[in-house]
């Protein structure tokens, strides 16, 4: 009995569902409805079963001793708990996902720090008034024209101008 | 002029210096303050100031506290005349054609310089405008690709919810599994005792019934002829005299 209750933790569906990418929509509208769905169920049956009136039973049965061997017999019944076979398949994907996560992030964070570092430098660049094609070669190093591959002027394929 | 000699003297020998970087302070000398190698400052707007189309503003600014506003004037003036009285410079056709196509020239530029200077400005400012475009849309892209970024990584964060939510489920659908095996267990127990009573009753009633029928048997068995006449015989009589009270009640 005692591992029944604690399961149940309030789920914020409103969060929830800001933090779904569009792409994943389909499938978090699909979790949504099975779990209402279950949850209707659940609140659909009632916590305890109705009890058996013994007494009425006692008196109305005939064969002696029938009743109360009945009402030992159900007295002492445990009904089992179902088996949980799922929780730790769903532990084992939170820690795989975790760690996937955790990847990303450091990717997300590698790529953020590279943006940075392009954006300082578009921050940082002087005015294009002021540069010189020598500065325009730095700061742009695809505007470089290769002297070596294409000697003469223009210094670039024809069809490039 | 003496400015723009130096000048044009200085370029001219920066141009024509030797090949090699080894030479390079030949072609250095006129450069009296040391290399910095800052950026290039920008350029200036417009050309330097003429007077007369001709003269260097610079002279002018150079005479003006020796000589006041008419000295380069009277500078010029003596100079000329000095140089026409001593045949220095002599008057020959020559002279007239370089009048002529001097003050063509000077007329012209002074009149079509600032528009053919607009247009070339225009040109390079097109290209400094499409490159400042370039850079413009490579910084937004960049700032919204931050931005992206950021909010891919808010978004992991609430991978907690989904696993959550899983676990729910499952918690759930277990909680319903067992409530349905408790009420299983109760009706079929209550199924159990409900039967036996009802079949009780039904033994009961089919011995009531089979009772009944037998007793109803026999007392119409019982019933022998003589019985009968004799109850018939009651019967009548009695009707009689219920007929005559009848009747009696009725007159009265």
């Amino acid at each position: 009995m005692a591992g029944r209750r604690a399961a149940l933790k309030t789920i914020d569906w409103l969060a929830f569902a800001e933090r779904v990418p569009p792409n994943q929509r389909t499938m978090f509208n699909n979790l949504k409805t099975r779990s209402d769905a279950i949850s209707a169920k659940l609140t659909g049956l009632p916590e305890k079963p109705a009890a058996i009136d013994w007494a009425y039973y006692r008196s109305a049965v005939a064969k002696a001793g029938m009743v109360d061997e009945f009402e030992k017999k159900f007295s002492t019944l445990t009904v089992p708990e179902p088996v949980d076979t799922q929780t730790s398949l769903i532990n084992t994907q939170e820690a795989e996902s975790n760690k996937t996560a955790t990847a990303y992030i450091e990717a997300s964070k590698a790529r953020i720090t590279q943006y940075e570092k392009e954006l300082e430098k578009f921050r940082n660049m002087i005015p294009f008034d002021q540069m010189t094609i020598e500065d325009l070669n730095e700061t742009f190093p695809e505007t470089k024209l290769d002297k070596e591959k294409y000697p003469y002027w223009p210094h670039k394929p024809i069809a490039d101008l | 002029m003496l400015s723009r000699l130096v000048l044009v003297s200085g370029s001219a020998l920066k141009g024509s210096g030797p090949l090699g970087a080894g030479l390079v302070h030949a072609s250095r000398s006129l450069h009296t303050s040391s290399q910095s190698l800052a950026p290039v400052p920008p350029l200036p707007e417009k050309g330097g100031k003429v007077r007369h189309g001709l003269f260097p503003e610079e002279l002018f600014q150079l005479l003006y506290p020796k000589t006041g506003v008419t000295g380069p004037y009277m500078l010029g003036t003596g100079l000329l005349v000095y140089l026409l009285s001593k045949e220095i410079y002599v008057i020959n056709h020559e002279t007239i054609a370089a009048i002529s196509i001097g003050s063509v020239i000077v007329y012209a530029v002074k009149k079509f310089g600032p528009s053919v200077a607009a247009f070339a400005d225009k040109l390079n400012d097109d290209k400094v405008a499409k490159a400042q475009e370039v850079k413009d849309l490579a910084m937004t892209n960049l700032v919204q690709a931050i931005e992206d970024e950021k909010k891919e990584q808010w978004r992991t964060e609430g991978r907690s919810m989904l696993f959550d939510a899983k676990r729910n489920n499952v918690a759930m659908l277990l909680e319903t599994n067992y409530r349905e095996r408790l009420h299983t267990v109760t009706n079929e127990v209550k199924r159990r005792l409900d039967y036996q009573i009802a079949l009780q009753n039904l033994h009961r009633q089919m011995e009531q019934e089979h009772m009944i029928r037998w007793v109803e048997k026999s007392v119409v068995g019982s019933i022998t002829p003589q019985q009968e006449k004799e109850s018939i015989a009651k019967c009548i009589t009695d009707l009689k005299a219920l007929a005559k009270a009848t009747q009696a009640k009725a007159a009265v």
